[in-house]
Formats: C-alpha cells, structure tokens, sequence
C-alpha cells in the first residue's frame, strides 16, 4: 500500500463506503474495486483488509452470508443497519478531515 | 476463464492448515480469496504451476503469512463472545429476570447478614462457584481435545464458548478480594449489600457462561456462520 501510515485510518471506511454503494462483496472482491477505482494507486493488503472486515463484523457493523461459488463456498459482507448510519457519520468524519488536511497544506486553495 | 478444480480446492485447505489456520470457517474463507487470486494470475500467466501461482498469492500475505489474520479473527470473535456474555447479563436486569436477581441478592444479604462466622460463608461460596467452573473448563478441554484428534472441523467460535473466551482468568479475581479484605465487606450494611450483589453477580456470569450459552452454542453458531449448515 502507498504510503500505508496514511491510509491506514481510513481503511475501515473505504471498505464500508464501498459495501454501501455495492451490497455485497467478498474479500478478493474488495481489494480488487479498490485498485480499480485508485487506477493501482491504493492497493489494500490482504494482511489488513481480513482483521479489519472481522473487526467490523465483531463489532455488529457487517453481516456476512455465504454461497457455494463453483466448488468452494464464498463469504459475502454486507451492512447491516447500525453499519449504514455509521457508515454516514464514517463518511462525514473522513470529509471533515480532508478539508482539514487541504486547508493545512494547501491554504490558498481552501 | 480457468477455474480451479475440486482438487486444487482441497490443495489450498490442506495450504492453509500447514501454515496454521487451524479453523474451518477462516480456512474457508482464505481458500476462497487464494482461489481468486490464483484464477486471475493464471489467466494472465498460463504457463505458471499451480504451485508457483500458490506461492505468489501467498507472498502477498506479508512475511507473517495468515499470523495476522488469525490473531486478529482471534480477538474479534473473543469480543463478540465477551458481547454475547454482556448481553445475556444484562437481561437479569431487566423484567422479568431483575425480579430474580434483587431477590437472590437480598437473601444472600439476609444470610450474610445473620450467619455466625458469615465471612467464610461468603468466601466458600464464591470458591464453590469457582471451583465448578474449573472442572467445567477441564471437561471441555478435553473434549475438545479428543475433537482436535479426530480431525473434525473447527470453529474458532465454538471453541471460545467452550473455553469461555477466556473469562476464567477473572474467577480469581473475587476470591481475592476476599482472602485481601474479609472484613472490608462486613463493615455496614451498605458494604455488605455491594458484596451480596458481587457474589450474586459472579455467580450470573457463571451460570451464562457454563450454562445458557453453551445450551445455545448450535443457535449461535448458525447465526455466526452462515456455512455451518453447508458443511455439515
């Protein structure tokens, strides 16, 4: 991941942000959206993307489901109800903090 | 699109299981991600083994492999577990059961109160209480044990119910502060009804976690695991 340090408190975040616009998705899914969206900029470890989707998911945030895909069985996260308002608030935090961060490093444009 | 084979499939739990994910539902889901890796690198590089391609998938775990990853499921199942206690206690505070729970705490406060020698009463009953709960856990050990043996699927989730995720370490903690304090508690009436209500409370905690949640461990498995039907 670039600058990893940086992305790091956002990362439950992004993966909320994009179950709430996709429904549901499965792990390898995530990473990959990710990348796609980022054009390869961000790419998401698999070391952190798991503890941080079990961490949302201990927390009453996520439900998961599952499927028998060809021959193995898929998980699937999706949001459940406290996850999407909280998801909302996630989402009004993160923009507080960019504009923050632009009016620190770039003030002319604030 | 080249899809991996039944084969391959039991290839990547055995990969899984050699490197230390002990538990079906993790295994599962780490199968399903290394397949998908490995489907999308063949198709762009068909000449690659499976194994090599295995290999490169697994590479992108980091230098601790599944060791994070398992941990961290460690911890967060734990405080879904210490959740599920939390819930279940508070029900005895709620109506009906609250009725229960005042009345057992102003008996034993009663009994504290009126019992010659009522400090070793309190200590051998908070020792009772602990002491079942030791053999509780032993029995489960070993059963889980004989399970290991048998090669049977594991549930991180099933195994912190029976191991009580780990609250045990706290059954000390009262007889501690009664072998410290035995007198502390028998100062007034007010310190003795915290200490009427503590003991009634340790004893809660006990009863859901060697009682009520292992009863409803197949209900709590199902919602945790929507695959635990699947698999079984």
């Amino acid at each position: 991941m670039k600058n990893s340090q940086l992305y790091k408190g956002s990362l439950n975040t992004i993966i909320m942000k994009l179950l709430g616009e996709n429904g549901r998705m499965y792990g390898y899914e995530i990473t990959h959206k990710v990348k796609e969206i980022t054009k390869g900029e961000l790419n998401i470890t698999e070391g952190a993307l798991y503890p941080a989707l079990h961490k949302l998911e201990a927390e009453g945030l996520l439900d998961v489901e599952t499927e028998k895909v060809d021959n193995r069985v898929r998980k699937y996260y999706k949001l459940t109800k406290i996850g999407q308002t909280e998801t909302i608030n996630r989402l009004a935090e993160l923009e507080e903090f960019i504009r923050n961060m632009q009016s620190i490093v770039n003030p002319k444009l604030a | 699109m080249m899809n991996l084979t039944e084969k391959h499939i039991e290839q990547l739990y055995d990969f899984t299981r050699k490197h230390f994910v002990e538990h079906y539902d993790l295994q599962t889901e780490l199968v399903d991600h290394l397949a998908n890796g490995i489907e999308a690198k063949w198709q762009e590089n068909p000449k690659l083994t499976f194994e090599e391609i295995l290999g490169l998938e697994f590479k992108k775990f980091g230098v601790f492999g599944f060791m994070d990853v398992v941990e961290n499921r460690q911890m967060a199942m734990t405080k879904k577990y210490h959740k599920l206690v939390w819930k279940h206690f508070k029900e005895f505070f709620e109506v009906p059961k609250i009725i229960f729970t005042i009345f057992a705490t102003v008996f034993l406060f009663i009994v504290l109160k009126n019992a010659t020698l009522n400090d070793i009463v309190a200590v051998i009953l908070v020792l009772f209480a602990a002491i079942f709960a030791f053999f509780e856990m032993i029995k489960n050990q070993l059963k889980m044990k004989s399970q290991i043996e048998e090669n049977k699927k594991r549930w991180l989730f099933e195994e912190i119910i029976s191991s009580y995720g780990n609250i045990m370490v706290m059954a000390a903690m009262p007889i501690q502060i009664l072998i410290h304090f035995p007198k502390f508690a028998f100062i007034n009436n007010y310190s003795l009804l915290i200490l009427s209500f503590l003991i009634v409370s340790y004893y809660l905690v006990n009863y859901i976690i060697l009682k009520i949640i292992p009863s409803k461990t197949e209900e709590y498995l199902r919602e945790t695991y929507p695959e635990y039907e699947i698999s079984k």
